[in-house]
């Protein structure tokens, strides 16, 4: 599916790619960090360089955006957003890796690697749709996966929640699971925005995807 | 459950020489608000509950003392007296409650309470016949002869709150400490992770929570650096852990059987034995 009505700026399409390339490299360091936590806890040290590369992306990409001359390829308020949400994405996997140190956490929670695997997953798919968007190519399969991911991982966060209110259990690692879920599900809900910018731009190009 | 701030300070197993664990069952607020505030200042650990919890709880909860208004408990009173005076005999029971006859004193004590206060009481004395208790608990409690744990090559130390190999220092952190003594006073039984979880963190475990899992991996590698010849913590998948000492050549050594050390105790139990034997041979 074309869903350019001209020659897009190609650099700026690049610099979204690197950026959700990014996003899928920092979620995947998160699920590595929680897979084999606390053993491989230095992997939050990584996980912030990518938050700091991400950040740099997005500036990048809003100078590119606003330099003479350039033809956004879709509307500039889509390029910012598709920016924020991509730069959001590691901002949450870089919160969620902070707090395990900040909170002292010892040992990891299932449902916390779980909810990893499938920020990892959206990671993924998002630097696929990405790669589509720049390439002109379909974004319909890459959306369905990421709202399929999205679904998933709502309701394992909503049960992970819940499963912290029985009774009995040491407030504070309620205190600190709560946050930690609530930071992993904002994560893979950022991934969600993305595909919903993505799915508008698709429609704006009068295109359903 | 009130006071949501509970063990503000650092949980530990029962120590000696540490801050007195109390928590008391009562529904006197301003009584229960006076009292926290006192014992705080004097650094103890106190945790106040609305509502009598089973006694498998408070094993949990790791207290020194407790005090309970019984007149929450109704009829039931006497019969959970008598359950946590049996399940828990290192806990101090303190009754503290009005309108008490000379008769449901007598039998509260008879049935496992360690004091009985009246109300209205201050405080303070309450405090007093709380320290009381602990200080009996504590001297009947002593055991100085009470020698190291011994499992394969292992030996675990509890005067010191660590393990040895040869003499070499384990280096185990408190709560590694805690759990290999759990493990190895278990006798060989396969204990379930919520229960490891339940008596060295004192809380109920979350579904989900691997802290069990972690402090295993981590003791493991402690034990196989130090005694790499020895297998001493089994996986017994989705259930537990089981603490064993097996020597990875050849047969275990019939000594390697966790055992506590208690000379005079060992050496009445063998003089026993072989009085039985000699009796047998005899017949």
């Amino acid at each position: 599916m074309r869903i350019f009505r001209r020659a897009p700026d190609r650099r700026l399409l690049d610099l979204l790619h690197e950026s959700a390339g990014n996003a899928r490299i920092a979620t995947d360091t998160l699920r590595e960090l929680l897979a084999d936590y606390p053993e491989r806890r230095h992997l939050a040290r990584e996980i912030l360089k990518q938050e700091q590369d991400g950040d740099r992306i997005a500036h990048d990409i809003i100078h590119r955006l606003h330099e003479d001359g350039v033809a956004p390829p879709v509307p500039r308020t889509e390029v910012h957003a598709l920016a924020h949400a991509l730069d959001d994405i590691v901002d949450h996997a870089e919160q969620t890796a902070d707090s395990l140190g900040l909170y002292g956490v010892e040992a990891p929670m299932a449902q916390a690697q779980q909810l990893a695997e499938v920020l990892a997953k959206s990671g993924a798919v998002v630097e696929s749709a990405l790669g589509a968007l720049r390439d002109h190519s379909e974004l319909s399969p890459h959306l369905v996966q990421i709202h399929q991911l999205e679904n998933e991982g709502d309701r394992l966060s909503r049960e992970a929640i819940a499963s912290l209110f029985a009774k009995g259990i040491d407030p504070m690692v309620v205190i600190r699971w709560k946050d930690i879920f609530e930071s992993l599900e904002q994560a893979i809900d950022s991934c969600e925005t993305v595909a919903h910018i993505l799915e508008g731009i698709s429609l704006q190009n009068g295109r359903a995807y | 459950m009130q006071g949501s701030d509970f063990w503000p300070h650092h949980r530990t197993m029962t120590q000696p020489t540490g801050p007195i664990r109390l928590a008391a069952i009562d529904t006197d607020t301003g009584f229960i608000r006076v009292l926290a505030k006192r014992v705080e200042a004097m650094s103890w650990q106190f945790r106040s509950l609305d509502a009598p919890v089973p006694p498998h709880e408070l094993v949990a909860m790791r207290l020194n003392a407790l005090v309970i208004d019984v007149s929450l408990l109704g009829p039931r009173a006497w019969e959970y007296i008598e359950a946590v005076g049996e399940g828990i005999p290192g806990l101090g029971l303190i009754v503290c409650t009005e309108r008490s006859t000379v008769a449901q004193r007598v039998r509260g004590l008879r049935l496992g309470a360690d004091d009985w206060v009246n109300k209205p009481c201050h405080p303070e004395e309450v405090i007093a016949r709380v320290e009381a208790v602990v200080r009996r608990r504590k001297r009947a409690g002593a055991r100085p002869d009470r020698g190291p744990m011994v499992a394969g090559e292992l030996e675990i130390r509890t005067d010191q709150f660590q393990a040895f190999v040869g003499g070499q220092n384990l280096d185990l952190t408190r709560r590694e400490f805690e759990l290999v003594q759990l493990l190895a006073e278990a006798n060989g039984q396969v204990l379930q992770r919520e229960e490891i979880y339940q008596r060295v963190w004192g809380y109920a475990m979350a579904h989900g929570d691997r802290s069990v899992d972690v402090f295993v991996r981590k003791l493991r590698q402690k034990l196989e650096a130090a005694s790499p010849g020895w297998r001493y913590i089994h996986t017994h998948f989705g259930i537990g852990y089981r603490f064993q000492p097996e020597s990875k050549v050849g047969e275990v050594p019939p000594e390697a059987a966790p055992s506590v050390e208690e000379p005079e105790e060992t050496a009445a139990t063998e003089d026993a034995a072989v009085e039985r034997t000699a009796a047998e041979s005899s017949a």
